[in-house]
């Protein structure tokens, strides 16, 4: 009877141990549940640390200047004044650093006229905080110097690049260091509309290229000319958005899902990104068409040391790369939380922050950096300006933070290899699936190697051919005798 | 089973034309089919060291997904459909080889693609990028004597003429892939087949 107490008391000891220790592991496994994800080298989503959290929400109620109406676009400059372009109250409101409101301008004087903007799309403001509006309703763009006086206007262009029936539609704007406008224009499929600072329109930049079908192609070539005016024209995708940064390279977002869906133009209009990375940038690589099929990025922002993140309006997912192509981080998504978006259409960064803005519930979402996405960002940065050293440290702590950044490994790669450390050097390398920088770092191990024990091998080979010789004579010898003896 | 037997593979390699003839006159059939077995592993076995081993710079295999069964089943299926495509045309086309013939025939043929890829796995853990060229240039070399070693084998095995053998290798190919097409047809069919019980049998259960 008691053995058999006893044994139910051991049964029920063991019992309890299981479950606090089920209790234990699911606990365990809710803190370090993904909260974020990246790709691998070969392609599978793999568990990753936010880099960024959601910490504020500015609303225009909460910033004290009446709600937003279907705001389209957000500007913010460097010393953290956001402009918001509230695009339903035909206005845009500058919040300060607080995110409060401190002014809001809805109207301006140009040629002794009050004027009004009417469904303006785009903002852009300048260093000197000069403001550009695309007043897509009035089909101009308003150009404000930083006291919100009109300075001049930009009218529907007349040229001979144009066509008789072409229509005026800017929707997103963008200025460089020497004042040229970028204009993006709804229904234009030549690229980007170049202004001088003097608003005379000079040419088109950057146009996409057309993808055709090799089955439509043939199909189109077999058909009369009756025929194929009735068929589907072949049209270069839109461009979906642009920003500029501070060497005034056009960075740019397209609906394009053959192509690049980011391109980096310089002034000729030539693609410069950089695809270094395991894959080349555009958003999500795995979806399912449940989940709203391919990325649709609808914004681009660009920061310093070639760093830009892409909002991906299908799944309100922010994707952030390096000037290289490498995918630092993911954050976002659409939902009812805080940190996920309805209808996300515009990104920016303020310093290290990064600003969403949601068209539908009018309001802006501020994501700050977690340690890992700080850590992140510094070993990025001091990379970028070539202090390897440093990058080499914060790398570390980054791997540290996440084994699976197969990227991070390659940072230190470079710094053992600076330092001559080479065999330490080809192993991250390896495990960052570096092939073309392994390869550098392995044939200098291997000399280094070699050159050590040169000695030591030529003795052993010498030693060897002369081992085999001597066997070789042995055998004839050997040999020999037996014939004698016969 | 002697050592003479054990070298006539790389007889057969340097000499295909003398080494093939003796395999279908002069050998005993037996010891050659062991020997072709014998081949066949090594195959297999230099396929999987070479997935898991291979130096990092030419070894573009996703680890997780090293499958050393499939890699049986990729060297055993092509050897086997060849051999039965190449026996059914030869037996139409006048050929004189057996199956056991062809069959060894064709593994005999296999021997450089060991020879010349088993080292490589090793060396290829000490080379460059710019050394991996040697690399794919030895790999590639291996397949083509590999291929000229079948066609001497096929030649004298059936006693065909040269022209004769080319057009009997492209009909095999051919007859290859309708072998491959009615595999797949036969197991799809079989599969909707069982779909279409189970689904009755479902239908049934639930009804009640």
């Amino acid at each position: 009877m008691v053995a058999r107490i006893k044994k139910l008391r051991t049964g029920l000891l063991a019992l309890c141990c299981l479950v606090s220790l089920g209790l234990g592991g699911e606990l365990a496994l809710a803190e370090s549940a993904a909260p974020s994800y990246n790709y691998s080298y070969w392609g599978n989503a793999v568990a990753a640390p936010s880099a960024y959290q959601a910490t504020t929400l500015i609303t225009g109620a909460s910033s004290g200047a009446g709600p937003f109406n279907n705001p389209q676009d957000i500007q913010v400059t460097a010393d953290k004044q956001i402009y918001v372009l509230d695009s339903g109250n035909n206005r845009f409101v500058i919040l300060d650093q607080d995110y409060k409101s401190v002014k809001t301008v809805d109207a301006f004087q140009f040629k002794g006229k009050a004027e009004k903007f009417n469904n303006p799309q785009g903002i852009y403001v300048t260093k000197q905080k000069e403001i550009y509006v695309a007043d897509t309703g009035n089909k101009r763009i308003v150009h404000l110097d930083s006291d919100f006086k009109a300075v001049g206007i930009i009218e529907a262009p007349k040229s001979e690049l144009l066509q008789a029936n072409f229509e005026f539609q800017p929707v997103r704007v963008a200025v460089d260091k020497a004042d040229r406008i970028y204009v993006m224009s709804a229904g234009v499929f030549d690229g980007f509309m170049e202004f001088g600072a003097d608003g005379v329109f000079k040419s088109f930049i950057g146009a996409n290229r057309v993808h055709v079908d090799a089955v439509e192609y043939f199909w189109k070539s077999i058909s009369t000319k009756a025929q194929r005016e009735q068929m589907v024209m072949y049209t270069p995708t839109e461009f979906t958005n642009l920003d500029i940064n501070d060497e005034g390279f056009l960075y740019a977002t397209n609906g394009d899902d053959y192509g690049d869906p980011i391109k980096k133009l310089n002034a000729q209009g030539a693609d410069i990104l950089r695809r270094e990375g395991y894959y080349k940038p555009s958003g999500d690589l795995m979806y399912s068409t449940r989940s709203g099929g391919a990325p649709r990025l609808v914004d681009i922002d660009v920061s310093d040391s070639e760093i830009y993140a892409v909002l991906d309006a299908s799944r309100g997912r922010v994707f952030t790369y390096n000037g290289d192509g490498y995918l630092l981080y993911i954050f976002g998504g659409i939902g009812n939380r805080m940190g996920e978006f309805n209808t996300p259409v515009a990104i920016e960064h303020s310093g290290d922050d990064i600003l969403v803005l949601d068209q539908a519930l009018g309001e802006i979402t501020v994501f700050q950096t977690t340690e890992y996405g700080r850590t992140l960002n510094s070993a990025v940065r001091s990379y970028y300006n070539g202090d390897e050293e440093m990058a080499s440290q914060e790398f570390s702590k980054v791997v540290n933070l996440n084994a699976n950044m197969e990227y991070a490994y390659a940072g230190i790669g470079k710094a053992y290899l600076r330092q001559g450390e080479y065999k330490e050097s080809a192993e991250y390398f390896e495990r960052s699936m570096d092939r073309t920088n392994y390869s550098k770092a392995f044939l200098l191990y291997r000399k280094e190697v070699l050159r050590g024990h040169f000695s030591t091998i030529m003795t052993a080979l010498i030693a060897l051919v002369a081992l085999w010789l001597g066997l070789r004579m042995y055998r004839k010898m050997k040999a020999r005798k037996k014939v004698e003896l016969h | 089973m002697n050592r003479e037997a054990l070298q006539h593979p790389l007889y057969v390699m340097v000499h295909p034309f003398n080494g093939y003839w003796d395999l279908k006159y002069e050998r005993s059939q037996k010891t050659s089919l062991i020997i072709s077995f014998g081949i066949l592993f090594m195959l297999i076995l230099t396929n999987v060291l070479g997935n898991q081993y291979s130096g990092f710079l030419v070894n573009m295999n996703n680890p997780r997904y090293l499958n050393s069964l499939l890699e049986a089943v990729y060297v055993l299926v092509p050897v086997l459909f060849w051999c039965v495509a190449n026996w059914s045309l030869t037996t139409l086309m006048d050929g004189e080889g057996k199956f056991t013939e062809i069959f060894i025939t064709t593994c005999f043929a296999l021997v450089p693609i060991v020879l010349i890829n088993f080292p490589w796995i090793w060396i290829s853990n000490f080379i460059s990028a710019q050394e991996s060229s040697f690399y794919y240039f030895f790999k590639n070399f291996a397949i083509l004597w590999s291929g000229l070693l079948l066609y001497v084998g096929i030649m004298t095995v059936h006693q065909f003429s040269p022209s004769k053998t080319i057009g009997t290798i492209l009909l095999t190919l051919l007859a290859m892939a309708f072998m491959a097409f009615l595999t797949l047809l036969f197991f799809s069919l079989v599969q909707q087949m069982i779909a279409f019980v189970s689904t009755i049998y479902q239908e049934i259960v639930l009804r009640r």
